[in-house]
């Protein structure tokens, strides 16, 4: 893929009677409507809805009434809790995010630099794939592992480490974020991929032939070339964990609770008009994120590496 | 590959190579490492899976086919599966034209609408969906909440790869055909069409399991029905069984086959379009 594709490349025809004929075949905007419609139905409007929620009152029995207050969100940045939570939610983002490209970014130069391109396929392949599968499975399966009867602990107790399975691994924040880390692996590993592909490597020899230490190389050629992509990789997994409430409600226990896990909570207990303004708060955050690193972020790359 | 890549650059060059092949290994044995143990337990003979092993067994399998809550979410799972697919399908499809060949006004306003259900948490979609309708269109919650929830996610996913193929396709086999005398009608029925199918079905193919596994969004929308993530996130919080790991082993496996087979088909159109000579050169 050229590597604007992401911003959108329109093939021009040329000027020729039949060539403009078959443009207007098939080059119509009403094909976009029933795909925009369902957006702007199902989407635009939904949230909007919320926003406006977000501002109202729910009272003692439950209906929302439109009395317009900031109140929700009074609620949320007065109680300690609530914003210890909301920060707790963004270290571990951050946490995840940074074990992430640590781990995808070793793994990807290996696979572009020096495995060949078939094997590049196969193994693309098999990280792409428990991609694509079931989150809730990836994140339960780990109890197999982390589990007070799961093989760390078989392991830790058979060498003798410790006496009796310990519940350390799972029900606390470590347990979270190895989980998460799982789980957004693949994330990291495609969109680092997809920006070291294009990488021509030849230049790193250059710059060593010029006098570069492979170190400085690497930080001065290599880096700032494949910055959309580790950029890519960070907003790929830092914006889903702020909504994540699926890994902590399984292997959180009640210390690993992060932001959304007060949301289901409110759901739970229909407080719906300070559900909503929770909700926005994190949608407020994943908005600004996505506006700062707009002209990096390709999620091509990511999405559409069949 | 070309021989100056593969030549050493440093005096470190051979250790450097071990130590990331290390690393490539235990990254690859990381992500598998939990779906092997939780195939294993699902043939576990005790009650309580865990370490060590007892006894191999079938039993959870069985208890698992003749378990008809199960197999009802099953069946609603695919139900809800199939209906956003085909729909997702067909509007996604058709928007991937206007977006990538610029018949829309602000394409990259409507890209950006595009991508955002992607990169939005679930979580947030399914409050905003859920507040609509229960509150604005005062509707029940049903399979039909559960369908549009999964439409909003799984079209974006039909827009961008469909679009993705589209951007590397050949225009030129268009202006042939229609120089020759096709209708535009019959240069998309028999030039364009056929071309793209495999990335249609590719979409599609994944449409179908990430609206099966789809989790979130779901838990939001869903009224007293069960799907199948639904059903085995109640199993896993409220009570284990040694059940959930079999089901979990057949849907990981299942959903790998037919990932497995979408990638293959992808490749495959790749190939194709390489041989007639694509010149956006947007495949591999």
């Amino acid at each position: 893929m050229p590597p604007n594709s992401a911003g959108g490349a329109i093939v021009v025809p040329p000027a020729t009677g039949l060539a403009v004929r078959a443009k207007v075949g098939l080059v119509r905007a009403w094909p976009f409507l029933p795909a925009g419609l369902m957006l702007a139905l199902l989407f635009l409007v939904p949230m909007a809805v919320m926003v406006v929620f977000s501002l109202w009152r729910t009272t003692p029995d439950f209906d929302i009434v439109p009395d317009w207050t900031l109140d929700n969100y009074a609620y949320f940045f007065n109680t300690p809790t609530y914003v210890r939570t909301l920060l707790k939610t963004l270290i571990m983002a951050a946490a995840v995010t940074a074990a992430g490209i640590a781990a995808a970014f070793p793994f990807a130069y290996f696979l572009v630099r020096y495995v060949s391109p078939r094997w590049q396929r196969a193994v693309l392949l098999a990280v792409i794939v428990p991609f694509w599968t079931s989150y809730l499975l990836r994140a339960y399966a780990w109890q197999a592992i982390l589990g007070p009867k799961g093989a760390l602990n078989q392991l830790l107790t058979g060498i003798g480490v410790t006496d009796e399975p310990s519940r350390l691994f799972i029900y606390d924040n470590p347990g979270v974020w190895l989980v998460l880390v799982y789980v957004y692996f693949p994330f990291a590993a495609l969109a680092i991929y997809a920006s070291l592909e294009k990488f021509d490597f030849t230049q790193l020899n250059a710059a060593q032939d010029l006098g570069a230490r492979p170190d400085q190389a690497l930080l001065h050629i290599l880096l700032p070339q494949v910055r959309p992509g580790l950029i890519t990789a960070c907003i790929f997994v830092f914006i889903p964990i702020l909504g994540e409430f699926l890994t902590p409600a399984l292997v959180g226990g009640t210390e690993g609770l992060l932001i959304a896990n007060l949301i289901v909570n409110f759901f739970r207990g229909l407080q719906y008009t300070t559900m909503a303004a929770f909700c926005f708060i994190i949608a407020a955050l994943v908005t600004v994120l996505l506006v700062i690193f707009r002209r990096y972020l390709q999620v091509e790359d990511v999405v559409a590496r069949t | 590959m070309d021989p100056i890549q593969t030549m050493p650059v440093s005096p470190y060059a051979r250790l450097v190579r071990a130590v990331l092949r290390t690393w490539a290994l235990v990254v690859l044995a990381f992500l598998y490492l939990p779906i092997a143990f939780l195939v294993l337990f699902s043939f576990e003979e005790s009650r309580t899976p865990g370490l060590p092993i007892t006894g191999l067994t079938l039993h959870w399998y069985e208890k698992m086919i003749s378990n008809g809550i199960l197999l009802g979410a099953v069946w609603n799972s695919i139900l809800v599966a199939v209906a956003a697919t085909t729909l997702a399908t067909i509007i996604g499809t058709m928007a991937a034209f206007p977006l990538v060949r610029g018949g829309i006004r602000f394409p990259n306003v409507a890209r950006i609408l595009f991508t955002l259900p992607i990169m939005l948490p679930g979580a947030l979609i399914g409050v905003a969906l859920l507040l609509f309708f229960r509150r604005v269109l005062d509707a029940e919650l049903s399979f039909w909440t559960v369908i549009a929830g999964h439409l909003v996610f799984t079209t974006p996913y039909i827009v961008l790869i469909v679009g993705a193929r589209l951007q590397g396709f050949d225009r030129m086999l268009e202006w042939a055909a229609a120089d020759l005398g096709a209708s535009p009608a019959r240069v998309l029925r028999h030039i364009v069409l056929p071309l793209i199918a495999p990335a249609i079905m590719a979409g599609a193919l994944i449409s179908v399991t990430l609206s099966i596994d789809e989790f979130v969004i779901t838990f939001f929308t869903v009224g007293p029905q069960l799907t199948l993530p639904i059903y085995i996130y109640t199993q896993i919080k409220f009570g284990v069984t040694p059940e959930v790991n079999a089901v979990a082993t057949v849907l990981l496996v299942g959903t790998m086959a037919v990932l497995g087979l979408s990638w293959l088909m992808a490749g495959q159109a790749r190939r194709i379009s390489g041989l007639i000579g694509s010149r956006g050169g947007a495949g591999r």
